[in-house]
């Protein structure tokens, strides 16, 4: 095999998802926020596909307690304070050489910019205020957002787990809509702030969780069968190991979203004519 | 400047619905996008439409020398809405046939004739006009602060298949 040949990503056995799927992939612009146990996995996945575009952010360093769900992640890379983010565009440009990649290790808020350019938003942190605010910021650019969450509860027989993965498209039901936020759990959210441990996280049901958003990602961008319904949200019993359609979505049927239906949730709320004069006078246009 | 146009396929399918019906003497139908806008991060711009304002029937003028000619009312109406809902306008029509559509000559010369008044309602918006076609699409901006239009350099339509035109 030639050098160049082995450099270049080889998509022939996933052709079935399209004439031109490798281009349209290639093409997509992506952002995971949160590289952790859950956006590690999306990001090898995306990787894997051939997805040519990454924005990656995530504020934090790998610790020795993340090696047990961190996909990329080495003992050196607890050694040597490495940042999250980092740890996952090195596992993408390992597979697809070609894909570019911006790494942010600010928080999310503070680089928010550079979401608007992305196609797809995944959502992978932990906090429900966290996931209201960039859902928000995803709806605000027409920007398709999925979200995925797990959690490990404590049980009066001892540990139970679950988690979701929700698709909250511009129109379509949000995370409010499917009652995976509501003002109650935000409150909760609020007066544990600061709580001190870490929380239960392990790899299967994040391995899982991701890949089921990834297929929520395949089905957007490069589906395989024009006719494929997409279920919006996805809950994961992870006791009894099954996923099935959430029971909210019978009651969602036609529904319409009114949290994110006034024009002014469009575009950015602060929207000046001089910022844009002050970029064309620097020439970054 | 790279300019960037969203919308939903559900809109777009809005825009294909009413500006495919007949008109009693017009060849064909014509409407604006309501949208708002935000800068890139690349120091682009993007336009999200939000909405179509229609052109009444009675707002054309009949005019066999072009497809479809917007009479002062039409003109005026949109003013009005740009103005109230703080809106950029995007006037919007189709072209029937595949492939990359082009404004015709008429089109070059119509939209710059109107397109920037709706400065003198909505001045540090971005404005502009788009031709669809079946499958595609082209679209200039009046982006404040540049004297030329510049061509749109990205559609994409955000739904269940999302897609770039």
């Amino acid at each position: 095999m030639k050098e160049a040949d082995r450099a270049k990503l080889n998509l022939d056995r996933q052709s079935f998802l399209g004439r031109n799927s490798s281009s349209v992939l290639d093409g997509t612009r992506v952002a995971i926020v949160g590289l952790g146990g859950g956006g590690s996995h999306v990001a090898q996945q995306l990787g894997h596909l051939g997805v040519g575009e990454f924005v990656l952010i995530d504020p934090d360093v790998v610790e020795n307690t993340n090696l047990n769900r961190l996909v990329g992640a080495t003992q050196q890379d607890v050694a040597k304070s490495s940042s999250k983010a980092a740890v996952a565009g090195r596992v993408i440009v390992g597979v697809n050489p070609g894909a570019r990649i911006s790494i942010e290790t600010a928080r999310w808020q503070l680089c928010a910019i550079a979401l608007r350019s992305c196609d797809v938003v995944f959502g992978c942190v932990d906090s429900i205020a966290e996931r209201e605010q960039l859902e928000t910021a995803a709806r605000r650019y027409l920007t398709p957002y999925i979200d995925i969450g797990m959690d490990v509860h404590r049980m009066a027989e001892g540990f139970s787990i679950g988690g979701q993965v929700a698709l909250s498209m511009p129109e379509g039901p949000c995370l409010r809509c499917m009652g995976i936020i509501d003002d109650r759990k935000l409150e909760l959210e609020a007066q544990a702030y600061g709580a001190a441990g870490g929380r239960p996280q392990v790899v299967w049901p994040n391995g899982l969780l991701a890949s089921l958003a990834v297929g929520f990602f395949v089905q957007l961008f490069t589906p395989w069968r024009k006719e494929l319904g997409l279920p919006v949200l996805l809950e994961f019993d992870g006791d009894a190991q099954t996923v099935s359609p959430s029971n909210k979505l019978l009651y969602l049927g036609e529904h319409e979203c009114t949290h994110f239906a006034d024009f002014s949730s469009l575009g950015d709320p602060f929207w000046t004519v001089n910022d844009l004069r002050n970029r064309i006078a620097a020439g970054k246009n | 400047m790279r300019v960037v146009f969203k919308l939903t396929k559900r809109l777009l399918e809005k825009v294909y619905a009413r500006l495919e019906q007949s008109h009693p003497f017009a060849f064909e139908r014509v409407g604006f996008l309501l949208c708002r806008a935000g800068l890139l991060d690349d120091g682009g711009v993007v336009i999200l439409a939000h909405d179509l304002h229609d052109v009444a029937d009675e707002d054309y003028l009949d005019d066999p020398a072009v497809g479809a000619m917007m009479g002062p009312n039409a003109i005026r109406k949109a003013l009005q809405t740009s103005y109230n809902r703080q809106a950029s306008m995007f006037h919007v029509h189709l072209h029937l046939h595949r492939g990359k559509p082009h404004f015709s000559r008429v089109d070059e010369s119509e939209t710059a004739k109107f397109v920037p008044d709706f400065w003198n309602v909505q001045p540090v918006l971005p404005h502009g006009a788009i031709v669809f076609s079946e499958d595609s699409a082209c679209g200039k901006s009046w982006i404040p602060g540049l004297r030329a239009p510049i061509d749109i350099s990205q559609f994409s339509v955000v739904g269940i298949p999302t897609r770039k035109l």
